[in-house]
């Protein structure tokens, strides 16, 4: 009889152990279906995850958050780009700690360092928080392997602010030039749509100086968006808002879109490729592909 | 005949040495890539140019107060805690509350600023292109309910209006701590890191 009872509680113990969460339910072990990565993972490469649009402190995100986990497990990315609003509401201490750290802590204690930019909920005062690797600047720079990353900030997009960015993108020889802030210039969304305001003032600066990629969010879903005079830009805005069937149907701009569900990025910079795969909360893979670096492709057709 | 045709020559390339000389000097005074995006708008007249420049000074001199007022505070940390930014802010709102304690609207925002900062609004907001824009604005700064009062703060929990980035390159330009906001028809002056209202001006959207 004791037999028994020894391993029905052992048994018990083994069942349930494997799914210890907080009191957010999020899992600090990587239980659940297996990551399924489409990209290389080659040593030496940059990799890195996308996200917006984060700051709730709700389920959804802290779901999504577990989800990025597992897939770091996978694919051990080494930082992660924040798109702006993150934090919803009120930002006093406690929310920085139920709408930011609390949800990604796993990814912090693996050393994954969030380099955030502003949206239009966000204090202009996260760029002190220790977290958001601003270095107390609403828009900086940073480079890691062959890639150059501007951290913009779109809400306040002033002479000063234009001027830095240019000073900066001038004798920039990065093989890439990703740069992200909050308020996409393309989009195929109801609720907002294209910032054409402020395409009118960073476009020609990014076509001039060679940008590559542009990451955006601000809309509460993802779009892969086609080339836009050969600059490719993304929307990764559903990382804890979802704003459902918000992408216009039939819209030109659509090369790709996802508004079912939260979502995130990862991509992977080997060379002259830029991986990336996007993945829902459900741990399904929602887009997937490969950038080709346009002045390494132009300078090979040129040949 | 041959010196006519010699003469000719001549000046033929006289002719393009100077036009590729132009070409040269133009391309190496050129407006950085973002002014070339902009559409000729009016210019300011002499009048108005005096009018923003003493409002920018007033603004300035704000400017001037917040970090003498900061600089006798504890330095917030680059990687601060949540704790000691919320500790730095509330601090701060406290102490130049304080000092500003006689502040009232039009200190700032004068009557001659007003009218100049209007009629750029009005301007820049006018034409087909930017009707788009007007109603957005117009939609998103009505939405707002912000308590538009001189010294007293941005409440955290509103968002902020993006501000159209053509409009910031022709309004006054204003220290880096000092930020334009629209709430409902008012243009506002906010401090971004303690969030106090300076000073507002109605009716700035037409």
């Amino acid at each position: 009889m004791r037999r028994i009872v020894a391993a029905f509680v052992a048994a018990a113990v083994l069942a349930f152990g494997g799914l210890a969460a907080d009191t957010h339910g999020q899992k600090n072990s990587s239980a659940g279906v297996p990551a399924k990565l489409s990209l290389p993972v080659k040593d030496g490469s940059t990799r890195f995850m996308v996200v917006g649009d984060t700051g709730t402190g709700g389920k959804g995100q802290y779901e999504l958050a577990a989800v990025m986990l597992r897939y770091w497990e996978a694919f051990p990315f080494e930082f992660a780009l924040l798109m702006g609003d993150n934090l919803y509401g009120s930002e006093k201490a406690v929310d920085y700690k139920k709408k930011f750290e609390d949800a990604y802590r796993p990814l912090l204690d693996r050393k994954v360092k969030f380099y955030a930019s502003l949206g239009n909920h966000d204090e202009s005062n996260e760029r002190f928080y220790e977290h958001f690797n601003m270095n107390g600047e609403e828009y900086y720079q940073f480079k890691k392997g062959d890639v150059s990353f501007y951290s913009l900030n779109s809400n306040y997009m002033d002479k000063k602010q234009l001027k830095w960015f240019e000073d900066k993108l001038t004798g920039d020889t990065s093989d890439w030039k990703v740069v992200y802030f909050h308020h996409p210039p393309y989009s195929s969304g109801g609720k907002h749509g294209s910032e054409t305001q402020l395409r009118e003032v960073v476009e020609p600066l990014f076509l001039k100086y060679g940008v590559n990629v542009v990451f955006a969010g601000h809309e509460h879903f993802y779009e892969r968006i086609k080339p836009q005079k050969g600059v490719y830009y993304f929307i990764s805005g559903a990382g804890g808002k979802l704003r459902e069937g918000d992408v216009k149907r039939g819209s030109p701009l659509t090369e790709k879109a996802f508004d079912k569900d939260l979502s995130f990025m990862l991509l992977e910079v080997v060379k002259d490729q830029m991986h990336f795969q996007v993945i829902s909360r459900k741990g399904e893979t929602v887009d997937a592909g490969v950038l080709m670096n346009q002045r390494k492709k132009s300078a090979t057709a040129a040949k | 005949m041959k010196n006519a045709i010699r003469d000719r020559a001549c000046i033929t390339v006289v002719a393009s040495v100077a036009l590729c000389l132009a070409l040269t000097v133009t391309s190496f005074t050129a407006a950085p890539a973002f002014a070339q995006t902009q559409p000729t708008k009016v210019a300011l007249s002499v009048a108005d140019k005096r009018v923003v420049s003493a409002f920018e000074k007033r603004v300035k001199e704000y400017a001037r107060l917040r970090e003498r007022i900061e600089s006798r505070m504890p330095k917030l940390s680059k990687d601060a805690s949540p704790e000691q930014i919320e500790a730095h802010k509330t601090a701060f709102q406290e102490k130049v509350r304080a000092a500003r304690a006689g502040a009232r609207p039009g200190q700032l925002f004068r009557p001659e600023i007003v009218n100049v900062s209007r009629a750029t609004v009005k301007d820049e907001f006018k034409g087909k292109e930017r009707q788009e824009l007007r109603r957005d604005v117009l939609v998103e700064a009505e939405n707002k309910t912000v308590p538009v009062r001189v010294n007293y703060p941005y409440p955290e929990t509103q968002e902020l209006l993006e501000m159209p980035p053509t409009l910031l390159l022709r309004l006054p330009q204003l220290p880096k701590q000092v930020r334009y906001r629209f709430v409902r028809g008012n243009l506002l002056l906010v401090d971004r890191e303690n969030g106090l209202i300076l000073d507002y001006m109605t009716d700035a959207l037409p």
